[in-house]
């Protein structure tokens, strides 16, 4: 488990400083699949520098499995990192890559060789062991350089972008590959990506980090189903935001009402909002089309244009306060045409700003 | 139509200006009487070194008698024993030296005069080579004075010295080339700063320490005015042997020496050029 306790990392000095965290705390159960997810900027690639030994924090303190690692340089956490430009020694065969770590710890020569051996079994590479680093494509540098990091059978794999080099079919193959390998080691991954449906897709959790800070840590659904903040739901998806106004709270529940409609009972990501308007997260697959005039209709717009995209057809349409939405339907309304949208109250979630 | 010719793209647009630099007048003839008055010397300096005759203007047979008689001549022996003594060390220490100096100032971080601390390591390189050589001539008397030691010992500081800006130029050029991730990677697998320094940066910086050391081999087997004032009595290098024969005219046994030392030289430089191509 890495624990991860106020961290906070500025670069530079005075007037000049960067902050990169700013107060960061997280909890990385063991044997996870954990994915810092953000745009650029944010503050991951800190955070797993910072993980790795690459970079010290400023302050706060990072702990794995109980000892304090956030001042020990890299070579002295058992920790293992897959870069982004993988960073294989091309003076080295793909053999010896492999066995870098476990020679640097002074392991016995037959320990090493058998581990080599395994992990080319374990990427499928059994091959290419005698090849230079240099005579790989992409793909397989990305497989050498899983297979150096986790030879040394390190308690966390931290990936950097690991992906984002590949081509769109290789890096659907690399993300089940990831995950099997996850599997089959139990080692604890963090995965850092900008890419949301690759965070998806792959992670037991995922933290979404945004200026330096983590906005909200929770399994995939729970990010997408129940964003906390506009960041989050804006990041993750193609979420329609629109503004309705909080009656009160009913327990946990916020009642919601959208124009003159009806009350609703809405999950909520904050329960101390003053009654008002608020922001409501409506992801596009959960809206279904109605008549304007009926009593479902939670929401009236008029249908600016559709585009059909195989499985179905995205519609956008237009709210009555100029707010552009889109919908995911099966069959599109012809533009112009004045339609009601109405959705199960339990898809959608009152934002905490 | 000068219109579309705007648009064309770079690569072609590149290649008319070749073109057109080609067609200037007087380029091609300019650049064969520049290349010829360059090479045209050496070629008849290394033709005549197998001219079987004693003139060096007038051609008879082909004979290799000067290159037996240059071997055959214990002068000319022990000035190339001391030449490559002096070279062979000089390299090897100033290789070292660079090498530090090239690591410390790209991955030292950024420390306090840095960049002053390039420019004196560069700083040899722009100073006239005769002002350094007076400079240590008056320096090492004194220092032999002081100290009341002899030997060739002098001699080779003073080529040291004047090696490692040369030495220093490849070594910083590849390692400024060279991704840093290499050594992040290596300490994340458990490599020491030492290990890392052993197993990774060392081998991939090797291309750029023999460049440099061939570059500072070739520089100190080269050096007359250091050596002429520095050098003491019996530590006489090949070129100041050359130069103190040419005063009493120059004979075929100079040629065949001198080719020898151009074929050393440019067998140095080529292997540098080649090692630092590969690999890039």
């Amino acid at each position: 488990m890495i624990d991860v306790r106020h961290v906070t990392k500025k670069f530079g000095e005075g007037a000049t400083a960067v902050m990169a965290l700013e107060d960061v705390s997280l909890i990385i159960p063991e044997g996870s699949f954990f994915t810092l997810l953000g745009p650029s900027g944010c503050g991951k690639t800190t955070l797993l520098r910072l993980i790795a030994g690459f970079e010290l924090p400023s302050e706060g303190e990072i702990r794995l499995d109980g000892d304090s690692i956030g001042h020990l340089p890299p070579h002295k956490r058992p920790v293992n990192t897959v870069f982004q430009n993988y960073a294989l020694f091309p003076h080295m065969s793909v053999a010896r890559n492999i066995g870098f770590g476990l020679e640097m710890l002074k392991r016995p020569k037959t320990e090493i060789a058998a581990t080599i051996e395994e992990m080319l079994d374990l990427v499928q590479l059994g091959a290419f062991a005698a090849r230079r680093v240099d005579q790989l494509s992409g793909g397989q540098q990305q497989r050498v350089a899983l297979a150096r990091a986790l030879a040394p059978r390190p308690k966390v794999l931290l990936l950097d972008e690991p992906l984002s080099a590949l081509d769109l079919k290789l890096r659907k193959g690399m993300q089940s590959e990831l995950k099997r390998l996850q599997a089959e080691t139990g080692i604890t991954f963090v995965f850092v990506t900008h890419d949301q449906s690759e965070a998806l897709a792959m992670s037991d959790q995922i933290a979404v980090m945004s200026a330096g800070a983590v906005q909200q840590v929770g399994t995939p659904e729970d990010i997408y189903t129940a964003p906390q903040s506009r960041f989050v739901a804006d990041f993750i998806g193609d979420t329609n935001i629109v503004t309705g106004e909080l009656l009160g709270y009913d327990g946990p529940m916020a009642q919601i009402r959208f124009g003159e409609g009806r009350s609703l009972s809405v999950k909520t990501a904050s329960a101390t909002l003053v009654p008002g308007p608020v922001h409501v997260a409506l992801r596009p697959e959960t809206i279904t089309i109605c008549d304007a005039a009926s009593d479902a209709a939670l929401l009236i717009g008029t249908v600016r244009d559709a585009t059909y995209f195989g499985a179905g057809s995205q519609m956008s349409i237009r709210l009555e306060d100029g707010t552009e939405i889109q919908a995911q339907v099966d069959r599109p309304s012809p533009a112009g045409t004045l339609v009601g949208l109405n959705c199960d109250s339990a898809m959608l979630q009152v934002l905490a700003d | 139509m000068a219109e579309p010719l705007r648009h064309k793209p770079t690569f072609l647009r590149r290649a008319t200006g070749t073109r057109e630099l080609r067609r200037q007048p007087l380029f091609t003839g300019l650049s064969w009487v520049v290349l010829l008055l360059l090479y045209a010397p050496i070629v008849i300096l290394i033709v005549f070194s197998f001219n079987d005759n004693r003139s060096v203007v007038r051609w008879t047979e082909f004979s290799l008698r000067w290159y037996a008689a240059a071997l055959d001549n214990g002068d000319i022996r022990h000035a190339a024993v001391i030449s490559i003594q002096v070279a062979a060390t000089a390299t090897v220490i100033s290789t070292m030296i660079a090498t530090m100096a090239a690591l410390a100032t790209t991955r030292g971080g950024g420390f306090f005069g840095r960049s002053a601390a390039i420019a004196l390591i560069n700083q040899p390189l722009m100073i006239p080579e005769i002002v350094t050589a007076i400079a240590t001539l008056a320096f090492f008397s004194m220092l032999r004075q002081l100290t009341g030691l002899s030997g060739l010992g002098w001699l080779i500081l003073a080529h040291t010295v004047f090696c490692i800006p040369f030495a220093f130029m490849p070594v910083r050029a590849r390692l400024a080339d060279m991704s840093e991730t290499f050594e992040t990677a290596a300490a994340d697998l458990y490599a020491t700063p030492w290990q890392a320094f052993r197993h990774v940066t060392l081998p991939l910086l090797m291309p750029g320490i023999l460049a440099g050391a061939m570059l500072a081999f070739v520089v100190s087997l080269d050096d007359v005015i250091i050596t002429l004032l520095v050098a003491g009595p019996g530590e006489t290098t090949l070129p100041i042997y050359i130069l103190g024969q040419i005063r009493r005219g120059v004979t075929p046994e100079v040629n065949a020496v001198s080719t020898v030392l151009i074929v050393l030289t440019v067998a140095m430089v080529a292997m540098t050029f080649l090692l630092q191509r590969n690999r890039k």
